[in-house]
C-alpha cells in the first residue's frame, strides 16, 4: 500500500519545503575569540549547550552556533586550530522527509551523537568537512529550548543590527567542480541556477544558486587558475548577510570595531562590502538586499 | 597532470614520445602493491590504475597501502571496480550503496578522481533504462563531495548494458556532470561494436579509456567473453585487433579525447612473470601507440585536457 507521503503535498519546485537557514555553525578551538567577532557583527550570546562546549548567538532571525566541542567532521587533515563553517541547518517542512528525500538521491548520512533528552537533528555531508542539517520545528517551538540553557538576564530575541539577515553562503569548490555541485544542489534540494547577469554584492564570481522559495543563495566559486600549487579543500568559505543599506551598515559595524577590506578591486559600496578575515578565515560579506 | 620526468629525456634513438597519458593497471601485474608501484615507475609510467583488491591485500594493511600509493609519486588514473550497482531495489540496493560508499572513501584516501563502475551482470537487476540511470545519478551524487567522477563501463557480458552505445544511452539519461563513460577496447572488440558509434559520443564525457587486446578473432558467447577477458588479454600491439585498436585510439584523439589510457590486461601468463618484464611490454605498447599510431614526434610541453563544459 502506498502511504500518504508528505512529499506529495509539496509546493511545486520545493520538494523539501525549504524555508531558509535556521542556523550556521562554526567549529572553533577559540570560542571566546570567535564570540568577540560575532558580537562585533551584532550577534549576542544567548545560551549554551547543556552537555557540550557549544554556544548560541543570535540577532534578528539569524542564529549562529559556535561549536568548540571538538567534532571536526570528516576532514581530519584540517588543522584543529582553524575556525570554519562546519554546518548549515536548513528550515524544512518536515525534517525526516527531507532527510529521506536527499538520502534517496545520493546524500551521505551523518551519524548523530545526541545525548539523553537531546534533539536528534538529521544531517548529511556537505562540502569538505561541513554538514547540512534539517530542522522543521522553528515556528512555534525552538530547538534551542531543548538542548541549550539560556544565559541569565539576556534578551532572547535581540533585534538585528541595521536589518541584517541571512543572504547566503559562499562555497569554494574544486577546479571544474561547479557543475557537479550545481547538480547536487539542484537535484537534491531543488535550487535553481541564476542567470550569469543576475548578480549580487561586490564579488560577482562563480555561479549563484537560489533556494526554492528564494529565501537564500549559494555562491559556488572555483579556485582562480594558477593561484594554488595544491588544489585547495572544498569548504563553506563565508556567509553573506543581507542589509537594506550597505553603507549605513558598514558605518554601524565600523563603529563596533569591524574592519572592511578597502582595496582597488574590493571595497565597500552600495552593492556590498566584505569584512577582513578574522581568526584566519572568518569573514562576512554584506549584500544589498531589501528584505 | 602530465608525465614529467621522462618527457624530453634523450634516448639513443632521440627523444622519447610523450606517454604521460598512458598508464598501467595494477591488475596487469603480479606481486604486492609496492612491487607493482615500483615496477610501474621504473618502467617509465607516471600513472597507475588501482584496484581495491590491491589496497586491502597489502601485507601491512590498508593504511600502509594508502601510504604506498601516496608516496609513490604516481598519479592515480582511477580506481576499480564497483560491480553490479545499478538496477537493484530494496535491501540489495541499500547494500550496494554501502559498497559504493566504501569505494568512494577509498578513492578519497588514495586521491583517485575516477571511480570505474561496470554494468550490472546481476539477474536481480532490472533492465529498465530509467531505473539504471536513476541509480547511476545517485552514485554520481554520492561521489560529488569527494570530487570524484564516475566512469560507467559496459561489460560485454553485462545483462542490460553490454555495449558502450547502451552505456552512453544510460549516461545521457542520467545526465549528471560527473557521470561519464569508461571505454574498454576489449569489450568493444568482443562485441564487435562498430567504431563508427564512437562518433555519437561527447569526448568530454569519456572519463577513462582502458586498452587491451586478445589473441583470437571471435568470442561468441558470454562465457567465452568472460574467460577471455579474465585470463587471455594482451597489451595493445600484441593481439589480433591491432588495426582496430589503432583505429579506435586515432578516432578518440581526433574527437578530442584528452583523458587517460590505461592498460588493463588480465593475463594468466603475465601473472607468473616478474612485474618489470610485464611493465616493459606495457611500455612497448605505449610507445607503439604514441609513436606509430598517434605519431607524436616530440614530447608535448603541456598535455591539454578538455575542461568539462558548463563548469566554471
Amino acid at each position: 500500500m502506498q502511504l500518504p507521503d508528505r512529499e506529495s503535498i509539496a509546493p511545486a519546485g520545493n520538494p523539501l519545503g525549504l524555508d531558509g537557514i535556521e542556523f550556521v555553525e562554526y567549529a572553533t578551538s577559540k570560542p571566546q575569540a570567535l564570540g568577540h567577532v560575532l558580537e562585533m557583527m551584532g550577534f549576542r550570546a544567548i545560551a549554551r549547550h547543556r552537555s557540550r562546549e557549544v554556544l548560541l548567538y543570535r540577532q534578528g532571525d539569524m542564529n549562529v552556533v559556535v561549536n568548540a566541542h571538538g567534532e571536526r567532521g570528516a576532514n581530519a587533515e584540517r588543522p584543529s586550530e582553524a575556525t570554519y563553517i562546519s554546518a548549515i541547518a536548513l528550515r524544512t517542512r518536515n525534517a525526516a522527509a527531507a532527510y529521506r528525500y536527499v538520502l534517496d538521491r545520493g546524500a551521505w548520512a551523518v551519524a548523530t551523537h545526541a545525548e539523553v533528552m537531546e534533539l536528534n537533528i538529521p544531517g548529511i555531508h556537505g562540502a569538505g568537512a561541513s554538514r547540512i542539517y534539517f530542522v522543521d520545528r522553528y515556528r512555534d517551538f525552538s530547538i534551542y529550548d531543548v538542548d541549550f540553557v539560556r544565559n541569565p538576564g539576556v534578551d532572547r530575541h535581540p533585534a538585528a543590527l541595521a536589518g541584517l539577515h541571512w543572504f547566503g553562503i559562499v562555497q569554494y569548490v574544486g577546479t571544474d567542480r561547479t557543475a557537479d555541485w550545481t547538480e547536487f544542489y539542484t537535484k537534491l534540494f531543488a535550487f535553481t541556477v541564476l542567470p550569469d547577469e543576475q548578480r549580487y554584492g561586490i564579488l560577482p564570481k562563480g555561479r549563484i544558486l537560489r533556494s526554492p522559495g528564494g529565501a537564500f543563495y549559494l555562491q559556488l566559486i572555483e579556485p582562480v587558475e594558477g593561484t594554488y600549487e595544491v588544489e585547495p579543500n572544498e569548504t563553506l568559505q563565508r556567509v553573506g548577510l543581507g542589509t537594506p543599506d550597505v553603507l549605513q551598515t558598514t558605518k554601524a559595524l565600523r563603529e563596533r570595531g569591524v574592519e572592511f577590506i578597502e582595496s582597488r578591486d574590493v571595497h565597500s559600496e552600495t552593492r556590498g562590502a566584505l569584512t577582513q578575515g578574522y581568526l584566519g578565515s572568518v569573514m562576512f560579506e554584506l549584500v544589498h538586499d531589501e528584505r | 597532470m602530465n608525465g614529467d620526468d621522462r618527457s624530453g629525456r634523450p634516448s639513443a634513438l632521440g627523444p622519447l614520445p610523450d606517454i604521460g597519458d598512458f598508464g598501467i593497471d595494477t591488475i596487469s601485474l603480479a606481486g604486492t602493491l609496492p612491487a607493482k608501484l615500483d615496477a610501474a615507475r621504473r618502467g617509465g609510467f607516471s600513472q597507475i590504475m588501482l584496484s581495491a583488491r590491491d589496497l586491502v591485500s597489502h601485507p601491512e594493511g590498508y593504511e600502509a597501502a594508502v601510504d604506498a600509493v601516496r608516496s609513490s609519486g604516481l598519479r592515480v588514473t582511477g580506481f576499480q571496480v564497483l560491480r553490479d550497482f545499478e538496477g537493484l531495489s530494496g535491501h540489495l540496493h541499500d547494500y550496494k550503496v554501502d559498497v559504493a560508499k566504501s569505494m568512494l572513501t577509498m578513492c578519497d584516501a588514495i586521491g583517485a578522481k575516477v571511480l570505474l563502475a561496470c554494468s550490472s551482470t546481476s539477474t536481480h537487476a532490472t533492465s529498465d533504462a530509467d531505473a539504471l540511470a536513476r541509480d547511476l545519478h545517485k552514485l554520481a551524487m554520492l561521489a560529488v563531495p569527494f570530487g570524484v567522477d564516475v566512469a560507467y563501463e559496459a561489460l560485454s557480458w553485462g545483462r542490460a548494458v553490454n555495449e558502450f552505445t547502451k552505456a552512453w544511452d544510460i549516461v545521457c539519461r542520467a545526465d549528471a556532470p560527473n557521470l561519464g563513460l569508461g571505454l574498454d577496447s576489449y569489450h568493444l572488440f568482443a562485441k564487435e561494436t562498430s567504431l563508427d558509434e564512437l562518433e555519437s559520443i561527447d569526448p568530454a564525457k569519456i572519463f577513462l579509456v582502458q586498452l587491451a587486446d586478445f589473441m583470437w578473432q571471435e568470442v561468441r558467447t558470454a562465457e567465452e567473453r568472460i574467460a577471455t577477458a579474465r585470463h587471455f588479454r594482451v597489451f595493445p600491439g600484441e593481439g589480433v585487433h591491432s588495426v582496430q585498436l589503432a583505429d579506435a585510439v586515432k578516432r578518440l584523439a581526433r574527437m578530442g579525447y584528452g583523458g587517460d589510457y590505461s592498460f588493463e590486461v588480465f593475463n594468466d601468463d603475465y601473472q607468473q612473470m616478474p612485474p618489470d618484464i610485464v611493465v616493459a611490454r606495457a611500455r612497448r605498447a605505449a610507445i607503439w601507440l604514441a609513436e606509430d599510431v598517434l605519431r607524436r614526434a616530440l614530447p608535448l610541453p603541456n598535455q591539454m585536457r578538455l575542461r568539462r563544459p558548463g563548469s566554471g
